[in-house]
Formats: C-alpha cells, sequence, structure tokens
C-alpha cells in the first residue's frame, strides 16, 4: 500500500516528461535536416547545403523588431555579407494561416522585391514544423550551421534588444561577428544569445 | 497591389506613433495613444534632503493587450529607464510586482494583464535645497496582445518640492497596493541545480504555508526553458521545482516564487545539490493530467484499503455475521438488496464524514493525518468502551434492539438496523485503517477537497462492497453455509478479535496517558462493562432497563472521559504549539510603540511571518524561550510583534523605514535610548543581554 505512492509519484514524473519541451537543438551538435518550399514553390532541403555555410532566419514581416532590421537596411545588408562570403541565407516564415505576419507567395515574393530582401530562399514553415524544432521563439531568432551541418550559432540578431533602430549602430552584429571568427578559424566567441523580438506566431 | 499590407501598415503607423511624441516630451496624466500608457506617480509630492521618496510607473493595459515582467520570458522585452534627475538624485532598481504566466503556442510570456506599477525609490543627496525637484525620465516596454505586439515609449515627468525637515508629508494610498503587490524578500537562500537538462530549484518555506499553483519566474535568461511545465514537490520546509533547463553558465541566480495570485516572495539561489524528495505538488501543465492519474490511482487503493478492512480484527466480525444475516433472508432479494445498499451508506457516510472533519482540521492549520482521532485519548476511549461493548454483545451478555451484529436471526433487520449497522463498522474501522490509508491519505493533501471527499468516500465503498457482492449476486450468498445453531458459537467466536481490538487501544492508550491513569481507565471501562452486564440480565428476564442503562453509560463513560489526566497536559501541549507564547507580546503598531517609549517602557519588537524560515528559527532559539521570558518580564520588557504573513502596508513601511525590504526585524528601544536594531541572528544571550545591560544602566541611574 505504502509503494502505491511512491508509483503514483513516478507516474506524475512520466506525465510531466511526456509533454513535449520546447525542443531545440543543441550547438555542436548535428542540425535537424528539413524540407521546406519556398515562395517559387521549390523545395528546399537544409542538407543539400552541406559543405556550405548555412544562416536561418526567422521573418515575421508584422513583427516591428523584424521592422527595425528591414526599414533601416541592417538585416538586407548583413545577408549581402554573408552570402558574398560563400553562405547561403535562408529566411523561414513559420506563421500560421489567419496569424500576424502569415504571408502568399505572391504576397512575399511583393515582399522580397520591395524590401530588396537578399536571402538565397524565403521558406514557408506555415505548420511550425522546422520553427519548434529549431525552438525558434522570437522573430528574429539567428542559427548559424557550418559546413558539417554542425549548429554554431543561436540567438538574436545583435546584442540591442530594442525597437529602435538607432541602437544598430552600436549594436553587436552577432551574425557577422561569428561569420568572421568562423572564417579565421578562431572559436566563435558569443555562440549563443537571447533572441530578442516578437513571438513567432505559431498555429498552436 | 495584390497583397495585403494593412497589417504592417498599421503596425509602422504604431511605431511611428509612438517614436513621434517622444520630441515634445510634456508632462502628460497617461498617453491615451498608448496600449498599455504609463503615469508617474511619486508617493509623496514633498521630499526631505537626504530621504528617499518612492515613484511608481502606473501601467494601464487596454483590454487584450499586456505588459511584459523585467524578463520577459521567450519572447517580448523588458521595460527600460533613462532618467533625467537633478544633481545627487539617485534612482534605484525598479521594483516590479509578481507576473502572470502568458503561454502561446509553447512560447511562455511572463506578463501583466491587468493594471501594475513599477516602483522605483529616488535618493536625495543630503545638501538638496528646499525648492522644485523637477524628474523625468525616458522609459520604452513592449506592449503586446496575443497576436501582435508594439514597442512603445514615453517621456515622463513630474516635478516634487523639496521641503525642510518636518515638512508635511502626505502620501498617496495607491503605493500601499502597488507595494502589496510587489514580491516580498524572502530572506533565506535557495539552492539550485542543473542536471541531464533538469533544473532544480529548492526554496526554504515553512510546511505550513499555503501554496496555490506556484510558478517560479527566474530573473537571469538562459538557464531555465520557460515554456517547459513546472512541477513542485513539498519535503517538511522545503519546496523543490523541477523543469527543464537550458543552459547551466550561472552560479547565483535571482527570481521570484509565485504562490498565489499576486502573491510572491523573490529570493537569491546559489549552485548546490538539489534532490527531488518529498511529495509531489501537481501544478500547472502536469496539474490536470497529473491529479486525474493521481485520483484514479488513489481512488484503487482506497477501494482495495477499504476491501481488507473488512477482514481487520475490528470489522470482521461485525461483517461476518452481517453477511450470514444476510444470506439468511434469501427469499426476499429486494429485502436484501435494500439492506445492502443501507449499509452502504451509512458506511460511505461515515468514512466521508470522517474524511471531511480531516480536511477541516487541516485547512485549519492542524497538523493532522489520518486517524486523527487517535491522537486524542478521550477519542480513543469512547473508541475502547465502544469495541469492548461490541465484543461484550458479541460473547452474548446482552442483545441491542436495533443495531444488529447477527443476532436474534429470524428477525429481520429494517433498513435503518443496516444504515447504523454500516455506520458503526466504519467508525469502529478506523484504528485498522492505519496503513491502509497511508497511500491514499497522501493523496488527498495534494487534491483538490472535493476529490479527496471522493478518495474517503472511496474507502467506504470498499469496506461495503462484500455486501453489495453478496446483495446482488445470489450465486454468492448461496454458497454461505446456512444458519444453524452452530452460528451462535461462531458469534461468540467472534468477540475475541474484538476484544483483540480493546486491547490494542487499552496499550495505546497507555502509551499516552501512563499506567497509572489507564489503571483509573480500566476502572470505567469495568463499570460499562458491568452496566452492559445487568442490562444483558434484565432483558433474559424480560425487564426493559434501555432508558436507565442509557444513561448509566453515558455517565460511566463521560467519568471515564474526565477522568483522564492526558486533557490538560494536551491542552497546553496544543497551546504551545499554536501560539508558542512563552513570551507574550502585543500586536505591532506605531502609535503602541510611541505610547509605550513615552511611558519609559523598555520595548522589544519583532516582525516575522509564517513563511519566514529565519524568523522561525530565531523564534524557537532565542524569542520564545523561558531564559528571555523570564529576563524579560524582570525588566519590564514590552514586547510588540508585527506579523507580516499577508502584506500590511503599515508594517511594509516601518519596515522600510528601517532600511529593510523584508522580515527578519528585531529592535530594542531602551529607555530614553536610540533604538537598536539587532542581527538577524539571534541568541539567548542577545537577548538577555541587552536587558541585563538596561537593568544595570537603570540601577546606575538610581544610585546617582
Amino acid at each position: 500500500m505504502r509503494n502505491l505512492f511512491s508509483v503514483t509519484g513516478t507516474m506524475i514524473a512520466a506525465v510531466s516528461l511526456a509533454t513535449p519541451l520546447a525542443a531545440a537543438q543543441k550547438n555542436g551538435t548535428i542540425s535537424q535536416d528539413f524540407k521546406l518550399t519556398d515562395v517559387n514553390g521549390k523545395t528546399v532541403q537544409l542538407s543539400q547545403f552541406r559543405g556550405k555555410t548555412v544562416i536561418l532566419e526567422w521573418h515575421n514581416p508584422g513583427c516591428p523588431f523584424v521592422a527595425k532590421h528591414y526599414n533601416s537596411g541592417n538585416m538586407q545588408a548583413t545577408q549581402k555579407a554573408a552570402r558574398q562570403q560563400g553562405a547561403i541565407w535562408l529566411t523561414i516564415n513559420s506563421g500560421a494561416k489567419g496569424k500576424q505576419g502569415h504571408m502568399t507567395g505572391a504576397e512575399a515574393t511583393a515582399l522580397i522585391d520591395r524590401q530588396d530582401i537578399q536571402s538565397s530562399n524565403y521558406l514557408f514553415d506555415t505548420k511550425g514544423v522546422v520553427g519548434k524544432a529549431y525552438g525558434a521563439r522570437t522573430t528574429p531568432h539567428m542559427y548559424i550551421i557550418d559546413g558539417e551541418g554542425i549548429l554554431v550559432y543561436q540567438g538574436g540578431i545583435d546584442d540591442k534588444p530594442t525597437a529602435n533602430p538607432a541602437d544598430i549602430k552600436q549594436a553587436r552584429n552577432h551574425v557577422l561577428g561569428a561569420l568572421k571568427e568562423m572564417k579565421s578559424g578562431d572559436t566563435i566567441s558569443i555562440a549563443q544569445s537571447r533572441p530578442y523580438g516578437c513571438s513567432v506566431k505559431y498555429a498552436s | 497591389m495584390t497583397f495585403d499590407f494593412r497589417i504592417l501598415a498599421i503596425m509602422l503607423a504604431f511605431v511611428a506613433l509612438a517614436v513621434a511624441p517622444a520630441a515634445d516630451a510634456q508632462n502628460r496624466l497617461g498617453n491615451t495613444e498608448l496600449n498599455v500608457p504609463a503615469t508617474l506617480l511619486a508617493e509623496s509630492q514633498t521630499v526631505e534632503a537626504g530621504q528617499s521618496v518612492t515613484l511608481a510607473f502606473h501601467m494601464q493595459p487596454k483590454p487584450t493587450w499586456h505588459g511584459y515582467w523585467e524578463n520577459p520570458g521567450d519572447a517580448g522585452i523588458g521595460m527600460s529607464f533613462d532618467w533625467k534627475l537633478p544633481t545627487g538624485v539617485t534612482a534605484g532598481k525598479p521594483q516590479f510586482p509578481v507576473p502572470d504566466t502568458l503561454l502561446i503556442s509553447g512560447i511562455m510570456n511572463y506578463v501583466y494583464k491587468g493594471d501594475y506599477a513599477v516602483l522605483v525609490n529616488l535618493t536625495l543627496p543630503k545638501d538638496a535645497r528646499p525648492g522644485p525637484l523637477p524628474i523625468s525620465v525616458k522609459s520604452e516596454w513592449l506592449s503586446c496582445t496575443d497576436e501582435i505586439c508594439v514597442p512603445e515609449q514615453d517621456e515622463l515627468s513630474i516635478t516634487l518640492q523639496v521641503v525642510a525637515k518636518g515638512g508635511a508629508n502626505r502620501l498617496d494610498e495607491r503605493f500601499d497596493g502597488f507595494r502589496a503587490a510587489l514580491p516580498r524578500p524572502l530572506g533565506s537562500e535557495a539552492r539550485f541545480a542543473v542536471s541531464d537538462g533538469l533544473f532544480r530549484l529548492s526554496v526554504p518555506l515553512p510546511a505550513n504555508v499555503d501554496i496555490d499553483k506556484p510558478y517560479f519566474f527566474i530573473k537571469e535568461d538562459g538557464l531555465v526553458d520557460y515554456g517547459a511545465p513546472q512541477t513542485f514537490n513539498r519535503d517538511g520546509d522545503r519546496l523543490i521545482l523541477e523543469t527543464g533547463a537550458r543552459g547551466d553558465e550561472l552560479d547565483t541566480i535571482t527570481g521570484v516564487l509565485k504562490i498565489a495570485d499576486h502573491t510572491g516572495f523573490s529570493f537569491s539561489a546559489t549552485k548546490g545539490e538539489v534532490a527531488m524528495t518529498g511529495l509531489p505538488l501537481a501544478s500547472d501543465g502536469a496539474k490536470s493530467e497529473g491529479n486525474a492519474t493521481l485520483l484514479f490511482l488513489a481512488l484503487g487503493g482506497a477501494l482495495l484499503g477499504g476491501l481488507l478492512l473488512n477482514l481487520m480484527p475490528c470489522v470482521f466480525p461485525i461483517l461476518s455475521l452481517k453477511a450470514i444475516s444476510l444470506a439468511k433472508a434469501g427469499g426476499n432479494e429486494a429485502e436484501v438488496r435494500r439492506d445492502a445498499l443501507a449499509y452502504t451508506a451509512g458506511v460511505v457516510l461515515v468514512a466521508t464524514a470522517l474524511g471531511a472533519i480531516l480536511l477541516g482540521l487541516r485547512a485549519s492549520g492542524a497538523a493532522v493525518g489520518w486517524a486523527f482521532q487517535l491522537q486524542d485519548p478521550r477519542i480513543i476511549f469512547v473508541l475502547l468502551a465502544l469495541v469492548t461493548a461490541i465484543g461484550l454483545n458479541l460473547a452474548g451478555l446482552f442483545e441491542l434492539p436495533n443495531v444488529n451484529f447477527g443476532n436474534k436471526l429470524t428477525q429481520r433487520d429494517g433498513a435503518a438496523g443496516s444504515f447504523w449497522t454500516g455506520a458503526l463498522a466504519a467508525f469502529v474501522a478506523t484504528p485498522c485503517t492505519g496503513p491502509f490509508m497511508a497511500a491514499a491519505l497522501g493523496a488527498t493533501i495534494v487534491l483538490p477537497p472535493i476529490a479527496a471527499l471522493v478518495i474517503f468516500a472511496g474507502l467506504g465503498v470498499g469496506l461495503a462492497l462484500p455486501f453489495l457482492l453478496l446483495a446482488f449476486v445470489p450465486a454468492i450468498r448461496s454458497r454461505l453455509p446456512k444458519p444453524g445453531p452452530w452460528l451462535d458459537g461462531f458469534r461468540k467466536a467472534m468477540a475475541i478479535p474484538m476484544f483483540l481490538t480493546s486491547i490494542g487501544l487499552i496499550w495505546l492508550l497507555g502509551r499516552q496517558i501512563g499506567t497509572d491513569a489507564l489503571g483509573l481507565s480500566l476502572v470505567f471501562l469495568l463499570t460499562v462493562a458491568l452496566i452492559l452486564w445487568w442490562f444483558g440480565g434484565g432483558q433474559m428476564k424480560g425487564l426493559s432497563r434501555g432508558a436507565l442503562t442509557s444513561a448509566a453509560m453515558v455517565a460511566a463513560v463521560i467519568g471515564g472521559i474526565f477522568a483522564l489526566p492526558g486533557e490538560d497536559a494536551m491542552n497546553s501541549q496544543k497551546l504551545a504549539n499554536t501560539s508558542a507564547a512563552t513570551l507574550p507580546s502585543e500586536p505591532f503598531s506605531e502609535t503602541r510603540l510611541s505610547e509605550l517609549r513615552a511611558s519609559g517602557q523598555p520595548v522589544f519588537a519583532y516582525f516575522t511571518a509564517d513563511w519566514c524560515i529565519t524568523c522561525k528559527a530565531n523564534e524557537a532559539a532565542a524569542i520564545q524561550r523561558s531564559e528571555t521570558a523570564e529576563a524579560f518580564e524582570a525588566a519590564d520588557v514590552a514586547v510588540l510583534m508585527g506579523d507580516w504573513t499577508r502584506p500590511d502596508p503599515a508594517i511594509s513601511r516601518f519596515l522600510e523605514k528601517h532600511g529593510r525590504a523584508g522580515v527578519p526585524l528585531y529592535i530594542y528601544y531602551g529607555p530614553g535610548k536610540e533604538p537598536m536594531i539587532l542581527p538577524q541572528i539571534l541568541t539567548v544571550a542577545t537577548l538577555t543581554e541587552l536587558v541585563n545591560g538596561s537593568l544595570q544602566s537603570a540601577m546606575v541611574d538610581q544610585s546617582l
């Protein structure tokens, strides 16, 4: 009879462990492969870029923190610089239908054109599967994967968690910083930082 | 254009609106265009040089909007402050009220949905000159609905007056409410550990502090997985939390433990070992599922326990004879079923009532467990008399007219008789329930009261189950031995387990009241037996001695109760436990304090709270000690006690005035001397020396 209670305790522990935790990817591990469709209907798979550095950027055009980096041209400049170094830049929209920031292919194409977005592909993750696998919580939320498929950076775009474009000048751009250190063979000094922005507008 | 950019346009417009007004700073009382408008308030419009004044950012989110705690959680941004202060004036750290959780699609936000106030203390330099004191601050915060976010900012200003010492000082009463919503400093340090992706935290919190849906808000980022469910265990004076970890970089952390709406404690924690000991306290995510599982398991345990109880010496005799009496009624199905249901009702009702009493006692703060009734020698004595009487009845010493344990087998029991038999069985069963109820009782601590009562009822159903089976499955009934002359012998034999129960109760009683007193109790027990014998003798002769017997029985039992010596000792024990009044005290108030000081009496004031371990430790080790009490009495020290268990604005202000954010605080006011703040760890010597010191000085004064 007394054992009944410890059995009960174990059951509770099992119940709480069964609840899915935010399944974040860990730095230093092989990043989860995925397949998503881009604005042009093309299927893009992460593993097809092995050998190249890949940057993932979570995006929501309605989020003021995303607007801070796009209206100021900061994100486009970062994208351009990364791609000039031979990196692949995947912009991912995990906004569910009916939620803020969700776009059709045509709407996204027009946005890319209008804001001169420089990413390699703009991907739709309407069901939020990839976003949740990576534990993407905010827009923007940045990830860098090296040529061997290993996750080497995750976190914010920079270290000034504000919506004020004037702060960009004094901020350290963590993506450019990491790319520079990767190029020179140094260890990445800031491999993890706190992402800031709006929450990702997942379906559920 | 074919695409819809209205949302983006609206967002940008909001940003523009929020940014634009910053250019023309003005002293507005709330910006109505903001979704979470802020108003800057001061607790007092006037302030003296060298003193401090509390300011509040009173935030009033519009419906559906929310603002963020200092650590916003998975997404969002905390609040920033850019002060413009006159030279020498300093602003303290902002103090945020206890936040709420808001989980959207697995993303955890730490927010405020209703009005809230962030407090900041401004301290003036000693040389501040009287006159206006302009304060201005530019603040930024994030305002969100469940769908969208808008960064907002405002430039707020207020002009205070620096006044000479003793100048008018009217306090804004709203600040009492603002302060009550702040987390209170716990006063003791917690411990945390990170291993295998799990974050554990052990917080010192006395076992009797009520907790409702606890949640731990960590201030530092990167350690706790905010979205992961938090499970809590309670182990004596510690509350232990387990949740998902995200990193392991820090050695000290700070945070707020919320224990009810708008109630929480702030504390810091250092890295150490934390084991998940104690009993689980279901919470948040795991609550509904975990509770359902727990209820299901505990109910099963209670049913099984109840079923097994039928075999216990205190119940088996009643059960077996009752069962046979049911079997003999074989001819009338409906009657058998009615009797069984009445018996079940009696059992379930008494089991549930005992459970309800138990829960009630627990709720009122008594540390009782199941079989709590056996902690009271009076109840043991009543049970002893009852069990002995049943034993004598079974042995054939007397018969009872209504409650029937199998005698008068040819006669049918009424439904009422069955009901009372069931009630009696459940009550008499309690001494035997201990080991069976341990598991189910553990569950009743964790479960809401209704669910706990269901478990007690389940115990009753389990106890009555054999009867229900007998009544509703005729096949079982037909297998029972037919009543006959052997049954009388069986009934008498069943008196033996009943008397065994009596011996068990005598032993229990002896342990509580000692052998001398036990002897006296047994004399009363013998009286009970003799009365019943006499009653039985009357029955044989066909005389009705019922009324007289009842009166004599009541007299004997009451006499037995009054003869119990444990009563006084027990009451004083109870008093000592509840009020711990070795050193009596009056409730603290500033008025009473100044009265006492004006009368020249020395005063010892102490501030405590039920949730403060340090306070309780000091009280046990130094304050509530006879040495201290004697010394204080000899020196005629008045004792004032401020209880901060619930937030009390008067005590909050008093603590703040003495530079304390929380309890404990110990102050000694020697007559005509400056108040002396005592260390946070007290010893008997610290306290007695204080008074002896004042005695000595008083003697010196007299000799002069």
